[in-house]
This record gives C-alpha cells, sequence and structure tokens, in this order.
C-alpha cells in the first residue's frame, strides 16, 4: 500500500525515542535561538538537527525538506536584501543590483529559523509512525474519537486513491477516454469522482457498524497493548534540552541587566 | 432459558413502506448453529442485526417486539435498549465484505485484532494472550506484522473473524461471511465456526452455500418476505417441496436423494454426503450418466446444448509466452500461453493465483512485460483500452467502482453511447440487458436505491448492452441468492448461444460445473490444469485439485462416492 505518511522505520535510536521527546526537541530547538537572539545559535541548532538526521541515516529523505526551503530562502534574500524598508549600508552589488546589510541580515534571520524549523520538524516527522504519536497522544488524555480521525486518514485515504484507479480502470473499459484534450478529462471527472464519493458513504456505514460492534465509543478508560516508558536515553535527552532552555534564558537575562 | 427469544419483532426501515420483519418469533438455545437461508430480501440480514441491536438502534426505522438475550451471569439484556458498544461483549457481528470491517486505525493485523479489547479495557497480559490465541487459531500468526490492508480479500476477512472471535462473545453472527473467499478459505471459516460452535458459542449462520449451511447446521431458519416460514432441522428443511419457490435451492444431495427416492426413516431426504452414503449401505442403484448430468444441471435439455455450443477451434484469443510482474522482483506469470476460443470458459483457483491479472491482461488494462496476446490475430499492446472497449466487455467485482448515473437505463447506455452506437441503437441494446438481467421495470429507478445483488446485475447489463464478442466477468455470483444465479446462468447460456466467448472467474465450483465448458485451474500464476468439467474435475486429478486448493462440485463428490 502506498504511505501517504514520511515515517520510515529504520530502527536507530531516533526510532526509539518517545514522540514527546522529540517534539521537545522541535520546542528547544525553536526556542533557543529566538531566546538568545543570536543567529549562531541557529547556526549551532542547525548543525545538530543535521547530525541527528545523519546518526538516523535520514539525512538523504530529508534532502527534499532543505531543497523546498532552500527556494523560499532564496526568495527572501532577494526581497529583503533589495527592498528591505530599513536598507541604509550598501553590502554588495551583483549584475548592478545593489544589496543591504540591514536587508541581508534580517533575510538570514528569517532564512536560518526556516531552516531550522524544516530540520527539527523533519526529525520528528520522519523518524515517528503517525500511529504511535497518535496512541501516546490518547494516553494523555487526548480524544479517542479525534485520534481515530487522524489515524484513519493515514490508512483510508491512501485506499481511497487506489479505488479511484479501479474505477478508472472500469469507466475505460466501458469505453470512456480519460486522457487527452481538457475537454475530455472534464467529461471524465463525473464518472470517475461520483463512484469514489458514493463508495465511500457506503463503506462509511459500514466501517461505523465495524467500529461500533468492536465496542468503540464505549464510556471506559481503554487498555494499551504496550506502554511507551519513557527509557534512559528519553530522560537524559529531555534534561539536556530543558536544560539548554532554561540556560539561554538565565543567559538572556543576565546580559540584559 | 434460551440464549435467544425473539418475539412478534416487527420493523420497517425508515422512510419505507414494507414491513422487512413481520412478526418473527424464534427462540434459539445455547451453543446451536442456527443457519438462515432464504431469497435475497427475505430478511435475514435484518433478523441478524436485530440480534446485534443495529435494529433499531443504528438503522432508526419503527420497531415493534422485543429481541432479549440471556446470557450466563448478566441477566436479561433488551438488544433495543441495550448500546452496542455494551452489546458488542455478547454479541459479535461479521459480514460479507472485509475492507469495511477493519477499523482503519490500526496499521499491524496484531494491533488490529487488538483494537476491540482495548475498547472493552481488557488487561494487557489477557489481551496479548487472547490476541496470540486467535491468530494461530486462524492461521493468521505470520501476518502479525503486516499492515491488515495489505491483505487479500481472504486473508482481511479471518483478520475480521479474529477481531471478533478474540471480543470472546457468547453468539456470533455471520452475514455471508465466505461470499468473498476461494473454496479453501470458505472450508477454513466453515471449520473455524463449527469449532467454535464446539465449544458453547451460539452461532447464527447466513449463507447462501447451501451444502456447508446442511452439513454445519443444527438447525435452519427458512425465511420468505420477512416471515419465518419454518424452523427445522436441514433434512426437513431442503426436503420441503416449495423450497426452490422460495428461492433456495436444495443441496445437490437432496436432490439426488428425490430422484431415487432414498429416504430418512422419518420421510425426508438427507442433505449432506455423510447422511446420504450412510443411506446407501447395502443398497444397489443404477445411475446413469445422463441423470448425474441432470442433477447437477437442473435441466436435462440444457446440458445437451452446453455441449453442442460455439464451434471448437475458432481462437479468440492467443496469449503466447507471456510475462508480467507489478514489481520488478516478483514474477506474476512467467512464459504463460494459452489460446481461448469460444467454449463458456471458467478460470479457477486460490485467492491470488493471478486470475484477475490474466484477465486484466486479455482486457488490455495491464500491458505484458514480454511475450503476446493476440485478439482475432491482432497483437492488443498495439491497442488501447477504449479500442478495446467495443470488443472485450469487463465487468468489475464491485459494482460500485463504475455507477455514477442517476437511473438504471442512463448507466446501462453509457458503455454503449461511449463505444459508438447511436441513441436508438443503445438504448435498445440496453433493454435488451436489463430484460436479460431481470431488471425490467427498473430502468427509471436510481442504482444506489437498490440492493448490492441487484446493483452487479446493473453491472452486467452495463457491460452486456455493449454487444462485445468477448465478455469477462469476476465474480459474478457473489451476493446472488439462487434466483440470482440462474439469471446469470441464462445470461451466459444466451450470450455464448449468440456465438460470443464468455470467461468468468469464479470460486462457486458447482455453478462452474452447470454452465461452463472449458475450466482453467491456476495456482500461483500457472495453468495447472485446462480443459472440460469432467475432466478437470475427474478423480485423477484429485493431487493437483488440492494442489491449487479447489474444492469439487458436490454433485462430483457424489458420483465419487457412488
Amino acid at each position: 500500500m502506498k504511505s501517504i505518511s514520511l515515517f520510515i522505520d529504520k530502527g536507530t535510536w531516533l526510532n526509539r525515542l518517545h514522540p514527546y521527546t522529540k517534539l521537545l526537541y522541535i520546542l528547544a530547538a525553536v526556542a533557543v535561538p529566538l531566546i538568545g537572539g543570536n543567529l549562531w545559535l541557529f547556526v549551532a541548532m542547525i548543525v545538530s538537527s543535521l547530525l541527528i538526521l545523519a546518526s538516523g541515516k535520514i539525512i538523504k529523505n530529508a534532502l527534499p525538506l532543505i531543497a523546498f526551503s532552500f527556494t523560499l530562502i532564496i526568495v527572501i534574500f532577494l526581497i529583503q536584501g533589495l527592498f528591505n524598508h530599513s536598507n541604509e549600508t550598501a553590502f554588495f552589488s551583483v549584475f548592478g543590483l545593489t544589496f543591504y546589510k540591514e536587508g541581508v541580515m534580517y533575510a538570514t534571520g528569517i532564512g536560518l529559523n526556516i531552516l531550522n524549523m524544516l530540520l527539527s520538524f523533519g526529525i520528528f516527522v520522519l523518524t515517528t509512525s503517525p500511529q504511535e504519536l497518535v496512541d501516546e497522544l490518547e494516553k494523555s488524555g487526548f480524544s479517542p474519537k479525534f485520534g481515530y480521525i487522524i489515524n484513519s486518514v493515514f490508512q483510508i485515504l491512501p485506499q481511497m486513491m487506489s479505488t479511484k484507479d479501479t474505477i478508472t480502470d472500469a469507466q475505460r473499459s466501458r469505453g470512456m477516454e480519460t486522457e487527452g484534450k481538457l475537454i475530455v478529462r472534464m467529461k471524465a471527472f463525473l464518472p470517475l469522482i461520483s463512484p469514489v464519493v458514493m463508495s465511500s458513504l457506503i463503506n462509511t456505514r459500514e466501517r461505523a457498524i465495524a467500529l461500533e460492534v468492536r465496542g468503540f465509543g464505549r464510556k471506559q478508560k481503554k487498555t494499551w497493548l504496550s506502554d511507551r516508558e519513557k527509557n534512559k536515553g528519553d530522560r537524559l535527552i529531555g534534561i539536556i534540552l530543558v536544560a539548554l532552555i532554561v540556560l539561554t534564558i538565565v543567559w538572556r537575562v543576565v546580559l540584559c541587566r | 432459558m434460551p440464549v435467544i427469544t425473539i418475539e412478534n419483532l416487527k420493523y420497517k426501515y425508515p422512510g419505507t413502506d414494507t414491513l422487512v420483519l413481520n412478526d418473527v418469533s424464534l427462540t434459539i438455545e445455547k451453543g446451536e448453529f442456527i443457519g438462515i437461508a432464504g431469497a435475497n430480501g427475505a430478511g435475514k440480514s435484518t433478523l441478524s442485526q436485530a440480534v446485534m441491536g443495529l435494529v433499531p438502534q443504528f438503522y432508526k426505522g419503527a420497531y415493534g417486539g422485543k429481541v432479549i438475550l440471556s446470557i450466563d451471569g448478566e441477566g436479561e439484556i433488551n438488544t433495543k435498549t441495550t448500546p452496542i458498544t455494551k452489546l458488542c461483549e455478547y454479541v459479535g457481528l461479521i459480514f460479507q465484505n472485509p475492507f469495511n470491517q477493519l477499523s482503519g486505525a490500526k496499521d499491524t493485523v496484531y494491533g488490529e485484532v487488538a483494537f476491540g479489547l482495548q475498547n472493552l479495557g481488557v488487561e494487557r497480559e489477557e489481551m496479548k494472550r487472547r490476541v496470540e490465541t486467535v491468530l494461530k487459531q486462524l492461521d493468521i500468526w505470520e501476518y502479525r506484522d503486516r499492515n491488515p490492508f495489505d491483505l487479500s480479500g481472504g486473508q482481511m476477512q479471518r483478520v475480521a473473524i479474529a477481531s471478533i472471535l478474540v471480543m470472546q462473545p457468547s453468539i456470533i453472527i455471520l452475514d455471508e461471511p465466505t461470499s468473498q473467499l476461494d473454496p479453501q478459505g470458505t472450508e477454513e471459516v466453515f471449520r473455524v465456526v463449527d469449532q467454535l460452535s464446539k465449544t458453547g458459542i451460539t452461532i447464527i449462520m447466513i449463507e447462501q452455500k447451501i451444502e456447508k449451511l446442511a452439513s454445519f447446521c443444527d438447525r435452519i431458519v427458512l425465511m420468505d418476505k420477512g416471515r419465518i416460514v419454518d424452523i427445522d432441522v436441514p433434512d426437513n428443511i431442503f426436503s420441503r417441496d416449495d423450497i426452490e419457490e422460495l428461492g433456495v435451492r436444495p443441496p445437490v444431495f437432496t436432490r439426488f436423494c428425490k430422484k431415487y427416492d432414498i429416504k430418512n426413516p422419518d420421510g425426508s431426504y438427507p442433505a449432506t454426503l455423510e447422511r446420504t452414503m450412510a443411506l446407501l449401505v447395502g443398497r444397489e442403484i443404477d445411475v446413469t450418466e445422463d441423470d448425474i448430468g441432470e442433477i447437477q444441471n437442473g435441466k436435462k435439455a440444457e446440458s445437451v446444448v452446453l455441449e453442442s455450443t460455439g464451434p471448437e477451434g475458432e481462437i479468440v484469443f492467443n496469449v503466447s509466452r507471456l510475462s508480467f510482474s507489478y514489481t520488478a522482483d516478483v514474477d506474476i506469470f512467467k512464459e504463460l500461453s494459452l489460446s481461448l476460443d469460444k467454449r463458456p470458459t471458467a478460470i479457477i483457483g486460490q485467492n491470488g493465483a493471478g486470475k484477475t491479472t490474466l484477465v486484466r491482461l486479455l482486457k488490455g488494462l495491464l500491458k505484458p512485460v514480454s511475450g503476446t496476446i493476440l485478439f482475432g490475430g491482432e497483437d492488443i499492446a498495439e491497442k488501447t483500452v477504449a479500442m478495446l472497449a467495443g470488443k472485450v466487455g469487463y465487468v468489475f467485482q464491485n459494482p460500485d467502482d463504475q455507477i455514477f448515473k442517476y437511473n438504471v437505463l442512463d448507466e446501462v447506455m453509457f458503455g454503449p453511447l461511449n463505444i459508438g452506437m447511436s441513441e436508438d441503437e443503445a438504448r435498445e441494446q440496453s433493454l435488451k440487458a436489463l430484460e436479460l438481467m431481470g431488471l425490467k421495470g427498473k430502468e427509471k429507478e436510481n442504482p444506489y436505491d437498490l440492493e448490492l445483488f441487484e446493483r452487479k446485475m446493473v453491472a452486467i447489463a452495463s457491460v452486456v448492452a455493449m454487444d462485445t464478442d468477448v465478455i469477462i466477468l469476476d465474480e459474478p455470483t457473489i451476493a446472488q441468492d439462487y434466483p440470482g444465479r440462474q439469471m446469470i446462468a441464462g445470461m451466459i447460456h444466451e450470450l455464448s448461444k449468440q456465438g460470443k466467448l464468455v470467461i468468468a472467474i469464479l470460486h462457486d465450483m458447482d455453478f462452474v460445473a452447470d454452465n461452463f465448458e472449458r475450466v482453467i485451474v491456476m495456482a500461483h500464476g500457472k495453468i495447472l490444469l485446462d480443459g472440460g468439467v469432467k475432466s478437470v474435475f475427474s478423480s485423477e486429478n484429485n493431487e493437483i485439485l488440492a494442489m491449487a486448493r479447489i474444492q469439487k462440485p458436490y454433485s462430483f463428490l457424489l458420483c465419487e462416492e457412488l
């Protein structure tokens, strides 16, 4: 089945880490540079995220994320470097265009921020199964119905996509053209989309029954197949991350006095 | 105290005027294995859903009378007022479509089966013990880490059964649980269910596979138009003179015994092979080949027509050295060669044998990796699906994958118009096809207001109306009762008579034996057997059939015993 989640199970320490620890890392990665207010802190966090990705053998999978952020960052550089309202000091010129220091610094800040967030978020998304996250959220008191919606999106959406392929085949078998000019494609829209919608509705009713006969929605505390106990690594990393945030705050407060 | 007491139950679905259940009363004792038989629309599913509380709690509608469960240690439970999420501790429901029974919340088979127990709040160690036990019992332990959506229909259905079994209900309802399974899968399900009934679980089973009902059930409830016609042991039920009029075809053994007047001491005819053979000990009967044919086909004349249809030797499809794979590392077919003439041909085999892939290749929906498929002498690799549409028709398994119009006639006319028929011609062909599929008078109805078995007929009609030289049917008999199967059989005979090639993928072996001239047995992408019905199912092929996990038609089993 084609999965729509980005999760890859490489069995590394990152996969074994508790989802909450990884969420805490995102928090730390975003908060420390912002509180610290120093561009070098962004660089430090980005380097650490890259090292973590590398140790989890998923740096290749993170490349699309980085590529995506770079297009964004370049646009920001162009706009801010050329047109930022506080631009005063000329920095350098390329092809007769003058970039200003203020704008470039501002763009660097935003750019590093974006890259930092994307990378730390990437660590989380690439190494955490949605199922596991929802389970942990439910254990912490999240509504099972809301959890079910998230889970089922990951399970049932790919199914609907493959139903669409079957439907396309069924209609092509009845002589319908599905490829070619725009008008042909527009004519094909209804015969393709109606069965998807109608069969989803029919399926939904049956699935609602299936869930109910298995006790879903019962007012009772659920039990779980396993506890995702925080392990030693989780605790150690958690302490380091919290300490990092606290230290930054203290440092900032002391500095401002 | 009976475990289920149904008193004067009446029920109407919301927005309808007909009573689907009309004054039904019934008591079922603990540990009984009850079968429910009857034509489509008799109220079988509705009755079972009333036991589960879905009628009226889920479906609403008008409800009268009562259904009371009496469970050890729990006292009396009214299924109208007890929430379904509570009732599910006592009653489990398994239905036809395996895909829709998966919760959709779990990404492993193991987690899927445990889902219900989590909701019931069962302790962890107990939960693990139970999940392991049922997974092993149903022979799906090896799939425990797989995504349930990646499994085949038969495997998925076993996951669905496991998911209910694990909750240890006292009553299990199975609503045509095997209709989408291959014969071996069906046998496995029945074996498991039989074991369960011996452990004191009460079982209610709705099933069109009548021979199975006859051999497993303690009693059979015969229903017609919302009423219970009769409740009795299988032999008595199937010996009734009006049984066929009620839309139920008696087992082949009953038909045979009726013909030769082989009776139980109480005057009824035996409905199973074992009971038939027991009565035959020490008796000589003179059975001719013709008689067997008659028992198989119902009508002698038809079988004669069958043998002579289609000029043999005129090749329609010529498949040579065909190789195909979906992914680079797994070959589905390797150098497969086959030619198809105009004889009606059934393709049989276990789930996953490559049957659907083969017919999709014939239809041009898939392209061969190597080798050629000639259709009427031309290579179909050079044609698009749309070009082939007017020549080769293909009825998909699930009618809901194609229906999109708001009335039946428009739906059926869609294909004919696409392949260039004029409006009048398309209408004429469509009306003819609808009549052939028993849908005369339903032209103006919305297809979605029809039942699944009728929607299947609409889908078949919509392809028949295209008047193609070849028509391929994927599992046409699913969800059909005896009259429905007869209708499909009639269509196959009619089209063959017109010189068209009919190819069907089927799991219903008795239907194959009754209606096809050529049988192709497939397993693991290879053709194991290919020939006439008699030669393929002859006893010398027993070993190969077992290998392909095919169960012989009951009529052949009977002949062998004789």
